[in-house]
């Protein structure tokens, strides 16, 4: 793999390895993500993927049987380190999930439920901001603005999605986690969330999981392609999908294997 | 007189040698050939058979429950078999789709069987209501519903006010509700999300005994055992009072006796909740109980809230606990280490002995067993249709 | 952005977590106050049932002279019946007195007294044993016969010499002497049987009480829930789960069958008393109603988990056997059916565990009355389960309501019999879980 020189790398794996159980899901990846980037991680189906990008913000943790070895920095910390706090991590590194997930709450209470159990505000005023703030990001101020009090659940299914990338910008993440984000969504509310995920870049390291290779090559500027298991290929988006170096890489770009 | 048991093992013989002659008949009509027989011969046998049986059995049961037919009904019986036997033989013709009248016959035995759940519901309601017009014919209803005072006298002149027995009711089930609730709750929370595979293999199982302990078992612990010890350590010393039975003693055993049904509803529903959810909220940095707290709980509570209000009907009709436990006078104080009594206490009391059923004093009961169960019904009710609402919406 | 380094743990996540700490803590001391219950509640009821089974007896023996006892002097059973249990009350009482001087024990109890300590029950057994060997008359013979309730308590521990002291029904001196007899090997504990065979016994003499009625009424009971409910069970939850239009009128029978399954038990007796004795006038007491009223009152609770086992028979099973040309009829019967049978099954064993322990309903229609009589399964009078008798749970409740202390033991005695009865009927269902769990 070539080095590529990152200056603001942001994310840092060194030698991951993931188990479920006796099952070796991760094999020995290494990769540096950059900050104020869009990365994508492509492949087939179980080829890994999903289980990296849990890994970094250990929501593994809360499968009993999942065992993680290696190295994963993030700002040159160790987030596997005893010290860390999972708890702490994750309001730095948030995540948003493939099927759209919103709590049994209102619009309001779904977005300021982050905040609230940080304690990112000092009042509720603070917290109105924070949640307007989130929403408008989120682009979803327009549409929700008028019924903030109704419940989440009652949004289509595109703006639930966006309502739960609201709820993980309000928590002011630095690196936001999308698995598979747009997996259950029509395709305008796709093109809407993809629109959105290009803006977020300005503040966020952003790193999706994406089984699709058009939406990898709209929204990201670096590329990932794993299988089974293995990262086989990193590089700039347009070099991966114009010239791979791996053959791997390329049947799969092709569509031979997948 | 004909003893009935002679028409009903005619009918047995007539179904065991009515299924034998039928499948032989429905050969030898075949002329020798059974492929030309549109079912097979031993379905044409079952016909028979279930048309001398189905036939009889609903005639006894009538016969028993119109005690009028008197000596005829073994007659009616006779009669009843032998022309389904006869009928059913002379029916049998090769194109005679046997086992579409089997089935019938079946099917018909499987709706009866449905049927019976609801005759049951049908004849508490009317059995009640029956016996309750006969005492409010002999005791005013506005004295029953409005009254604070219960003194039955078998001599005449009682008073038979429900409100005592309500307030006795409602406290110790308030109690046991207090107590069983948040454990039962905690223990399914602590047992679905927190435990160790192990942990739960032991506790659970620890616990579903205590549901499947009889009521009566839990009553003589409340008799031997807490309420004394209640009165010897709290009550006495604390001058509370000095009576083992007490509202604390029944509330707390009953509590006991709540937390495995509290917990195993809670479990399920908790369990109901997507996981996606906790994700949902792990995923933004929430803590393992700041996830239950403000999001399984509130997601759950429909379904918690229809667990509590079962457990609310368990309370309010729980009969040995209370018999054993509480005491038997009918009393309204604040004080829980106080003897009071309860609706089902009463209605054992009222109903067990030397009973004439022309007496307020005994026809009472009745009159409280249908508000009992109108109580229960409410609830049962109300949280079976909050169960179903909230499963429905994470199907 | 200011960043915030991961590995310092800041004071709001430090409280987070104590936080998280303190709910984790709850939920354990929840699990733990249960198991508490559970414990306290078991060995409480074990340890005051348990010495139940063992009961004290003393080895006496009796001089049968005939001019007491046989007045005839031929043998004649009808003059030998004219003498009551005084009668041979008092030839114990001195059998007793004399077993004492032959061990050499000094007391200066009276003959009545010393004879007191032997059960009001021992007459009446030696009473039975002359009747029924009437050659024995004039001769010596030895006996077991049962203590009296206190002397027996002395033994387990429940009557002390402080207790008695204070005790009409019995003396320090009495339980001095019954140690000494003891210590003599005159006086010695057994295993007691006679309390699982013997019937109930009146207040005086709860050394004698035992759960033979009981058992069998039981027994009875459970035999009319399983022939009732089992088949009319089943085919209504067939009916439900396989023939039942979608339509309000089925939606009313569920909601009506899962009402049934948590109406009090209590109400269940009301409707036996209204509708079995009042209406169709069976006999009160009987096992009959209450096999009824139980029966009425499982069948929801066995209809609720066919119900289960039948949806959880895959629809490709069904299809199948639909496949090939058989009636919906057949492929119930033939694929289907033996497919739900271990779960139903379970469902039929926990709902006679319930039934087994149910006791409010019974009170209700009379089966807590005093019961000597084995009840029979059939006579030409009473009927089918006419006769009266008791069941376990009720024969429990009966006693926690007697006077002597001696009764609390034989409650919790009984109660034991009971659980042990429940725990085979689940190790029944375990055992069938086990063997016949399919996955598909």
């Amino acid at each position: 793999m070539k080095d590529t020189h990152m200056q603001n790398s942001k994310i840092s794996a060194k030698g991951v390895q993931v188990y479920y159980g006796d099952n070796h899901a991760i094999k020995d990846v290494d990769v540096e993500i950059a900050d104020k980037t869009v990365t994508a991680f492509i492949g087939p189906s179980g080829c890994g993927k999903s289980t990296f990008l849990r890994c970094l913000n250990r929501m593994n943790d809360t499968i009993d049987i999942c065992r993680v070895t290696g190295e994963i920095k993030i700002d040159n910390e160790d987030i596997y380190n005893p010290k860390v706090d999972p708890v702490q991590l994750r309001a730095k590194v948030g995540m948003v999930f493939q099927k759209p997930n919103p709590f049994p709450k209102s619009i309001y209470d779904n977005v300021a439920y982050g905040p609230k159990i940080h304690g990112l505000a000092r009042n509720k005023a603070e917290l109105d901001e924070i949640v307007e703030n989130a929403l408008r990001k989120a682009a979803l101020w327009n549409e929700a603005k008028d019924r903030l009090n109704s419940p989440g659940t009652g949004l289509s299914g595109g703006q639930q999605q966006r309502l739960c990338i609201a709820r993980a910008i309000a928590t002011a993440p630095e690196i936001l986690l999308m698995d598979e984000p747009c997996s259950a969504l029509d395709p305008i509310a796709t093109a809407q969330v993809e629109e959105l995920i290009d803006e977020l870049r300005q503040s966020f390291s952003v790193v999706i999981v994406t089984h699709s290779m058009q939406q990898a090559a709209r929204v990201s500027q670096k590329t990932a392609f794993f299988h089974l298991g293995n990262l086989v290929e990193y590089d700039d988006t347009t070099k991966i999908f114009t010239n791979p170096e791996n053959p791997r890489t390329e049947s799969y770009i092709s569509g031979r294997i997948g | 007189m004909l003893p009935l048991y002679v028409p009903l093992i005619v009918s047995a013989l007539l179904a065991v040698f009515g299924f034998m002659i039928a499948s032989r008949r429905a050969v030898s009509v075949s002329g020798g050939d059974a492929r030309t027989l549109s079912s097979l011969p031993r379905q044409y046998g079952l016909n028979t058979a279930l048309s001398v049986i189905i036939p009889t059995s609903v005639a006894v049961l009538i016969g028993l429950m119109v005690s009028s037919l008197g000596s005829l009904l073994p007659w009616i019986v006779l009669a009843v078999a032998i022309f389904g036997f006869a009928y059913s033989i002379a029916r049998i013709t090769p194109e005679f789709r046997a086992r579409r009248y089997a089935e019938a016959w079946i099917k018909l035995v499987l709706i009866a069987a449905s049927a019976v759940a609801i005759l049951t519901t049908i004849g508490i309601v009317l059995s009640m209501l029956f016996e309750t017009r006969h005492f409010f014919a002999q005791y005013d209803w506005k004295a029953f519903f409005f009254s604070t005072e219960w003194s039955p006298n078998f001599r005449g002149n009682s008073a038979l006010g429900i409100i005592p027995l309500l307030w006795g009711t409602f406290y110790i089930s308030l109690i046991a509700l207090a107590f069983a609730v948040p454990i039962g709750l905690f223990a399914a929370i602590y047992l679905s999300e927190y435990a160790s595979r192990r942990m739960r293999s032991v506790a659970k199982p620890a616990i579903e005994i205590l549901a499947g302990i009889p009521t009566i078992v839990y009553g003589l612990f409340a008799l031997i055992t807490v309420g004394p010890f209640l009165r010897d350590h709290f009550s006495q010393p604390m001058g509370f009072g000095d009576s083992a039975s007490s509202v604390m003693t029944a509330g707390l055993v009953m509590g006991v006796m709540l937390i495995p049904f509290v917990s195993s509803l809670s479990d399920d529903i908790i369990n109901a909740v997507p996981q996606a959810m906790r994700d949902g909220s792990l995923g933004l940095g929430a803590t393992k109980s700041e996830t239950i707290r403000q999001v399984v709980i509130p997601a759950a509570l429909p379904g918690i809230v229809g667990a509590i209000l079962l457990a609310a009907s368990r309370a309010i009709g729980e009969t040995m606990i209370v018999v054993l436990g509480a005491g038997a006078a009918a009393r309204m104080s604040m004080n829980p280490f106080e003897a009071m009594t309860t609706v089902t206490v009463k209605i054992v009391s009222q109903l067990t002995g030397d009973t004439d059923f022309a007496s307020p004093e005994t026809l009472v009961a009745f009159a409280l067993g249908l508000t009992l169960f109108a109580i229960t019904l409410m609830l049962n009710v109300l949280a079976l249709y909050i169960v179903r609402k909230y499963r429905e919406q994470y199907e | 952005m200011t960043h915030k380094s991961l590995l310092k743990v800041d004071a709001r996540t430090k409280k987070r977590n104590a936080a998280e700490k303190r709910f984790k803590t709850y939920g354990f001391a929840a699990i733990i106050v249960s198991m508490l219950a559970l414990v306290t509640l078991l060995t409480s009821v074990i340890g005051t049932g348990a010495s139940a089974f063992k009961q004290t007896y003393a080895t006496v023996t009796v001089q049968l002279p005939e001019d007491k006892l046989d007045k005839s002097g031929v043998r004649d059973i009808d003059v030998m019946k004219k003498v009551t249990t005084i009668g041979y009350a008092k030839i114990l009482n001195q059998g007793l007195t004399d077993t004492v001087a032959a061990t050499g024990i000094a007391t200066e109890l009276s003959t009545k007294d010393i004879g007191g300590m032997l059960s009001k029950e021992a007459a009446a057994t030696i009473r039975d044993h002359i009747l029924a060997n009437p050659d024995l008359i004039g001769q010596e013979v030895t006996l077991d016969l049962l203590m009296n309730g206190r002397t027996d308590g002395y033994f387990k521990g429940r009557v002390t010499m402080e207790s008695a002291a204070l005790d009409s029904n019995t003396s320090p001196e009495e339980l001095a002497l019954a140690q000494a007899l003891a210590d003599a090997d005159i006086v010695h504990t057994k295993f007691n049987w006679a309390f699982l065979t013997n019937p109930d016994a009146s207040d005086q003499r709860p050394e004698a009480a035992g759960l033979g009625v009981a058992i069998l009424g039981s027994l009875y009971m459970m035999i009319i829930v399983l022939v009732v409910s089992l088949p009319i069970g089943v085919a209504a939850s067939i009916y439900l789960e396989e023939f039942a239009p979608k339509n309000r009128w089925t939606d009313l029978i569920e909601v009506n069958i899962s009402n049934l399954a948590a109406v009090p038990s209590i109400v269940y007796g009301i409707l036996g008393l209204a509708i079995f004795i009042n209406f169709m006038e069976f006999n009160q007491s009987s096992p009959l109603v209450g096999g009824l009223v139980l029966s009425l009152m499982t069948l929801p609770r066995i209809i609720i988990p066919a119900r289960a086992a039948l949806k959880s028979v895959p629809p490709s099973i069904r299809d199948a056997a639909l496949g090939v040309g058989a009636s919906k009829m057949q492929s119930l019967f033939h694929h289907v059916l033996p497919l739900a049978a271990p779960g139903i099954l379970t469902g039929v064993i926990i709902g006679l565990g319930q039934a087994l322990g149910e006791t409010a309903p019974l009170l209700l229609i009379g089966m807590v009355a005093f019961v000597r009589e084995y009840p029979a399964a059939y006579t030409p009078d009473a009927g089918l389960f006419g006769e009266a008798s008791t069941a376990l749970p009720v024969q429990v409740f009966n006693w926690t309501q007697r006077a002597d202390p001696g009764f609390v033991e034989r409650a919790s005695g009984a109660i034991i019999t009971l659980l042990i009865f429940l725990l085979i009927m689940n190790a029944v269902t375990i055992f069938l879980r086990r063997k016949f769990e399919r996955r598909w």
